[in-house]
């Protein structure tokens, strides 16, 4: 029976020396754990003699293995002083990945405050029909003008036509609407039922309306109304509201930035024929039919309708971009540029050489070769998002400026960005992936062809000088590393950094 | 030939009556941790981080036994410590600011042992 119980007190005393064991730094553990092992079995020896078991000494064991870890946490902190100083040092690996990260999650973040961005990603979600254009009038000079009547559209339809298959029609008027919050003026947008059809635009809450079997107009409330007005609320869906004189029904929300026609729009009534025909000039939409396509060669196109009177009108068509260009194909368009771009600004070779035979070891060159990913690995989203929070810092809606202002700085950054990785890269010690400091101008400019002359910089950790040739010649055209041994030790025998094997 | 590197010149300073009474333990001839908690009546929570802490400002140096020997006594090897010159000289301006560190843990007790 004693026997077995002191056992039991041993196992559990090596159980808590294991335990200790896990505090201490994994380099010095398999020593540490060799020196308590060894102290406890003198301990035990002492305190506890073979075949007696005595609570009071094991009690003095269990003590004795308890300050196992205060002695494994002394370690581990004397651990982190040591890799403190290096990891803080200017120019040490995790620091630059550091700044780099904390620019990509500030402008991250940035960018899900700013409310343009959001409004921008939206927008390029979604592409009305192809082939359609919008057709006005030739006198009219601005796009914005609203020239047809409806009047003149009902003929048109009603006579044979080539290019068109469809037509869809919509006048803008500002109407008083009659809300529980009160009686804002809205521009509602009077239409043929066919058009978001035609233009090919899902409807918000378009299903939970649908039950809803009026005979009320539809009316389309438009992104920004439906927040501001409604706060979101998809319960609106089907409710009855008052615009003008008549009644109509919710019947849902346009998507948010995808309406490209012309007209600022909080509203779209959504009418039947015979009212709209009592309404103002408005805009055309016509569907291309495949005669109608072949007709384009351009994005404008001038229209000829002959009417019953066999007066011919003159009109003109515009095509409607059926997708936008969105903030992901500018940053794709401006990085492709920025690569294309980067051999002029600087050399994008890596192959290095060194003064004697020696190379870092196949883990140390992964490790090289991974910071080096990991570096465009950031930079690639920074130049996503940070181009982005400029473009839209405080940019008017409808403002073409955001996108030539992305272009322009995604490209900049990309392409600097690019440079700067590719010139610290090289300016990284291979074996601590540290920047090499100190330069010293070394030789004559002057005797460049007849003796060495260029830049040295040396590596704090002591393990690498780089010569780097102030003039490239066919006999030192690139930068060279070399190698420190033991000789160089007594240089750095006061450095805080500690001095990895080579 | 490895140099012994020099001594922080803080650590002389700020040694404390615990490191102090450590050092002189070591000086008297009480080499391994579980003899100078004997000693110096100190628990191994704060005799064996002192000791890792005067190695570290290289006042001590350890040294592990030669297994020949703990196999001729049938026991694992233990790790011994000892002084370096920077740790005597340290004890020796330790002995002037503690006096009585002396009698706590005399020399000659050492040799008895």
């Amino acid at each position: 029976m004693m026997p077995r119980l002191g056992f039991a007190f041993h196992a559990f005393h090596l159980g808590l020396l294991r335990a200790a064991s896990l505090l201490a730094p994994r380099p010095e553990r398999a020593e540490w754990w060799r020196e308590w092992r060894s102290e406890l079995w003198h301990v035990r020896r002492q305190c506890a003699p073979a075949r007696i078991v005595s609570l009071q000494a094991e009690r003095e064991v269990t003590a004795f293995c308890l300050g196992a870890f205060r002695d494994a946490l002394c370690l581990r902190r004397q651990a982190v002083k040591r890799e403190a100083p290096a990891a803080a040092s200017p120019g040490a690996p995790a620091q630059c990945l550091l700044w780099m990260a904390l620019l990509l999650a500030a402008s991250f973040a940035l960018s899900l405050l700013i409310p343009g961005v959001r409004t921008a990603g939206e927008a390029s979600r979604y592409q009305v029909n192809p082939n359609l254009i919008l057709i006005q009038h030739a006198l009219s000079d601005q796009q914005s003008r609203a020239s047809v009547s409806f009047a003149e559209l009902n003929k048109w339809r009603l006579s044979p036509q080539r290019s068109f298959d469809q037509f869809a029609f919509y006048s803008i008027v500002r109407e008083k609407i009659v809300t529980e919050a009160g009686d804002p003026q809205w521009a509602v947008a009077h239409a043929s039922t066919n058009l978001f059809s035609v233009l090919g635009l899902p409807l918000r809450l378009a299903e939970s309306s649908a039950r809803n079997d009026s005979n009320l107009p539809a009316a389309i409330l438009g992104c920004t109304t439906f927040e501001r007005e409604f706060e979101g609320n998809p319960r609106i869906a089907g409710t009855v509201l008052r615009i003008g004189r008549q009644f109509a029904r919710i019947a849902g929300v346009a998507p948010c930035g995808a309406w490209r026609l012309p007209g600022k729009i909080d509203a779209w009534l959504l009418e039947p024929d015979s009212e709209l025909a009592k309404g103002a000039a408005g805009y055309v939409v016509g569907h291309l039919t495949g005669f109608g396509q072949s007709e384009m060669f351009g994005p404008s196109v001038p229209i000829t309708a002959y009417e019953s009177s066999d007066v011919p009108s003159d009109l003109f068509g515009i095509a409607i971009e059926s997708h936008v260009r969105g903030p992901m194909d500018l940053y794709l368009f401006a990085l492709l540029l920025a690569f294309l771009c980067l051999p002029a600004v600087t050399s994008v070779s890596m192959s290095e050489y060194s003064f004697n035979s020696h190379k870092p070891s196949w883990p140390r060159r992964l490790g090289r070769a991974s910071f080096l990913c990991a570096k465009i690995a950031l930079l690639v989203p920074i130049v996503y998002y940070v181009p982005l929070d400029v473009a839209w810092w405080r940019v008017p809606p409808n403002s073409f400026a955001p996108q030539y202002i992305q272009l322009i700085a995604s490209f900049l950054i990309c392409l600097f960005g690019m440079r700067w990785i590719l010139l610290d890269q090289r300016q990284r010690c291979p074996v601590c992936l540290r920047r090499v400091t100190h330069p010293a101008q070394v030789g004559h400019a002057s005797r460049t062809f007849l003796s060495w002359n260029g830049t040295e910089l040396i590596c704090m950790g002591g393990h690498t000088l780089l010569h780097v040739p102030g003039l490239p010649t066919s006999w030192f055209g690139t930068q060279r590393w070399l190698y420190l041994d033991a000789s160089w030790d007594f240089l750095f025998a006061g450095s805080s950094v500690q001095k990895a094997p080579l | 030939m490895a140099r012994e590197p020099k001594p922080d010149a803080r650590s002389e300073a700020r040694l404390s009556h615990t490191s102090a009474m450590i050092l002189q333990a070591i000086n008297a001839g009480f080499v391994y941790g579980f003899s100078i908690m004997e000693m110096t009546g100190l628990p191994s929570g704060t005799v064996y981080p002192a000791m890792r802490r005067l190695e570290r400002d290289a006042l001590i140096r350890s040294q592990w036994e030669r297994q020949s020997i703990a196999d001729a006594e049938q026991r694992p090897p233990r790790k011994y410590y000892r002084l370096t010159a920077a740790g005597r000289a340290t004890l020796d301006s330790s002995r002037r600011r503690y006096p009585l560190l002396e009698r706590l843990i005399p020399s000659e007790e050492a040799k008895s042992v």
